[in-house]
């Protein structure tokens, strides 16, 4: 009974979300051309804030000026819509499955201001290693896979690899 | 009773799942394999071999580069010492052995201009036509005849006998002022007798014309998914 | 004959509109595979739950077949898709800085982007530090410049760099994958259970 207090989570079946997953990555590819993708739009977002700090540090930067285009707003991007799109369907998700909450997720060995501090510097390490390969694990790696993409098994390959290697050093967090 | 079937079958529902796939993928290796193909059907293709209208003539040849039309773009598919020998004003070289060239293609592939592809006869200017049409390229045109022919009729015409239709009177009239146009001296007008040869214009080996290549529709984001 | 957009067969408009049904449906699968759960995605590296693994692979493998028979039976100019470039180090050091991101911090922005949706905090964190990151990764790009812009081999695939028959390949990594979705099967069965 316990068990199924805390494991109430009721998900899908892995291979029903894969093969779904699989068939949006072919209609997304079938009408646009291109892959999904999600950490564009936080690039975006960076752009835009900082454009609108400092317009003069943003022109003068060599990585933000490729994104800023005279009177065309880096936040009008294809990849900006889709990642409003992911935050509604996730959420649509959420309340059918009565998993909408404000709550920090972390194993009962760590604290929660132990978590948090983690998942930031994760984040930030995620950041860098996303702009320089030029995608997450869904444009680059997802994406990339689906087109037999040489950049993109790479990518993946490195990504699960190293995180399997350092695995060892983090259990203390997750089991 | 079903119940327990359902059971038994579900049971075995990733073997199952995974014997499909293992399927579906053999099927790619497993598939005829047959090249591509690119540009149109040999049906289309045959169906505008057939159709005559890819010809003009060179007296509407002559009429348009008379006019200055704008939208007109003469190739020269002969070898490059012909081109250089005599051409027609204004026409850039693409010998017929390039015509599937990279450099090649903005000239051909493109829908600003009129093409119209000339060699000696109109035989290498039509094996240009079929080869550019297969590849789905459009407005493309041959001179009919050729050169010979363009000499024949326009720098050259031959005078109709007086038995002749009126209509032949006309079409000399406008050949002769033609002619005359591209450079050929007259007899009767400059009395004075002068071999008639045909007569190259100093522009001819510079491509007279900037050709807007036509966007290639591909459109590679900057950045990719992520 | 696709892609519809690149061909012109919808209108360029309405391509906003498209992301955001898309975007809607990525979010959902996501969500519902249970990835808005770092433990559970972080469960991959442990062995107590592959849910990332079967989900990411079974997306590999039907999209990669999907494609392949879209190609070959001319609904679909595979030519024409847009092909992640190759940036040799770029790739390597990129994912390799990523791995390690993903396991400090349980998510990968997709992921962390769909835990925003159902509130959970450490996900609103991540992504704050996905942002830092980029903006990090700006601020010092004359730094990573060489590694950024270098080691380029175009928007190459796999039969160019490997000369392998894509077909062929597909069936292979198909025949793989079910493996070790049997491998991490019995993995699991043996590894504690461990509840989230």
């Amino acid at each position: 009974m316990k068990n199924k207090t805390q494991n109430r989570h009721i998900y899908w079946n892995p291979y029903f979300g894969g093969f779904l997953l699989g068939i949006l990555i072919i209609f997304t590819f079938y009408i646009t051309g291109r892959g999904l993708g999600a950490s564009g739009a936080m690039k975006s977002s960076v752009v835009t804030i900082v454009d609108d700090v400092s317009h003069e540090h943003a022109e003068k930067s060599a990585y933000y000026s490729k994104f800023i285009s005279g009177d065309k707003s880096p936040m009008n991007n294809w990849i900006v819509f889709e990642t409003l799109g992911v935050l509604i369907g996730a959420f649509i998700s959420g309340s059918i499955s009565g998993r909408i909450g404000w709550r920090v997720q972390h194993s009962p060995k760590i604290t929660r201001r132990r978590r948090l501090i983690f998942a930031f510097g994760g984040g930030i390490l995620f950041g860098i290693g996303a702009q320089i390969a030029r995608g997450c694990t869904s444009g680059a790696a997802l994406s990339g896979m689906a087109v037999l993409s040489t950049g993109g098994f790479i990518t993946m390959l490195a990504i699960f690899g190293t995180a399997y290697l350092f695995a060892y050093f983090f259990r203390k967090n997750w089991i | 009773m079903v119940n327990r079937k359902l059971v038994k079958f579900l049971s075995l529902r990733y073997k199952i799942l995974a014997f499909i796939f293992i399927v579906l993928a053999g099927g790619l290796v497993l598939l005829p394999k047959h090249e591509k193909q690119e540009g149109i059907s040999p049906e289309k293709l045959l169906a505008n071999t057939i159709n005559p209208e890819r010809y003009i003539s060179t007296d509407a040849l002559a009429e348009k580069m008379i006019n200055q039309d704008p939208s007109l773009l003469l190739i020269d598919v002969r070898n490059e010492s012909d081109y250089k020998k005599y051409t027609l004003t204004n026409a850039i070289n693409i010998p017929l052995k390039n015509i599937l060239d990279e450099e090649s293609e903005p000239y051909l592939n493109q829908d600003a201009y009129d093409v119209i592809l000339f060699s000696n006869d109109h035989f290498h200017a039509d094996q240009a036509w079929i080869l550019c049409t297969r590849l789905g390229y459009k407005n493309l045109h041959v001179l009919n005849g050729g050169i010979n022919s363009w000499y024949n009729t326009i720098i050259n015409p031959k005078m109709p006998t007086e038995d002749m239709a009126h209509t032949e009177f006309e079409l000399y009239a406008f050949r002769k002022a033609a002619s005359m146009y591209f450079g050929v001296a007259y007899p009767e007008k400059v009395k004075k007798a002068t071999v008639i040869k045909p007569v190259t214009k100093p522009s001819i080996t510079a491509a007279p014309k900037k050709v807007i290549v036509k966007k290639k529709k591909k459109k590679l984001p900057i950045e990719g998914g992520c | 004959m696709g892609p519809l957009i690149p061909y012109d067969i919808i209108p360029f408009e309405w391509s906003s509109i498209i992301a955001i049904i898309i975007g809607l449906c990525f979010g959902f699968i996501l969500e519902a595979s249970g990835f808005s759960s770092s433990r559970k995605l972080a469960g991959v590296f442990y062995g107590y739950d592959f849910a990332v693994f079967k989900v990411f692979f079974t997306a590999a493998i039907v999209s990669l077949i999907g494609l392949l028979y879209m190609d070959y039976l001319g609904h679909i100019d595979i030519s024409m898709l847009y092909i992640h470039p190759t940036y040799l180090w770029g790739a390597i050091i990129g994912g390799a800085i990523m791995g390690i991101g993903f396991i400090a911090g349980g998510f990968c922005p997709g992921t962390s982007l769909s835990a925003v949706a159902i509130g959970k905090i450490d996900a609103i964190i991540n992504v704050l530090g996905i942002m830092v990151g980029v903006f990090i990764f700006s601020e010092l790009y004359p730094l990573f410049e060489p590694i950024y812009n270098g080691y380029f081999y175009g928007n190459i695939t796999l039969e160019d760099s490997l000369g392998i028959n894509p077909y062929w390949f597909v069936f292979i990594l198909t025949i793989v994958a079910i493996i070790m979705f049997a491998v991490t099967d019995m993995i699991r069965k043996r590894v504690k259970k461990v509840f989230y």
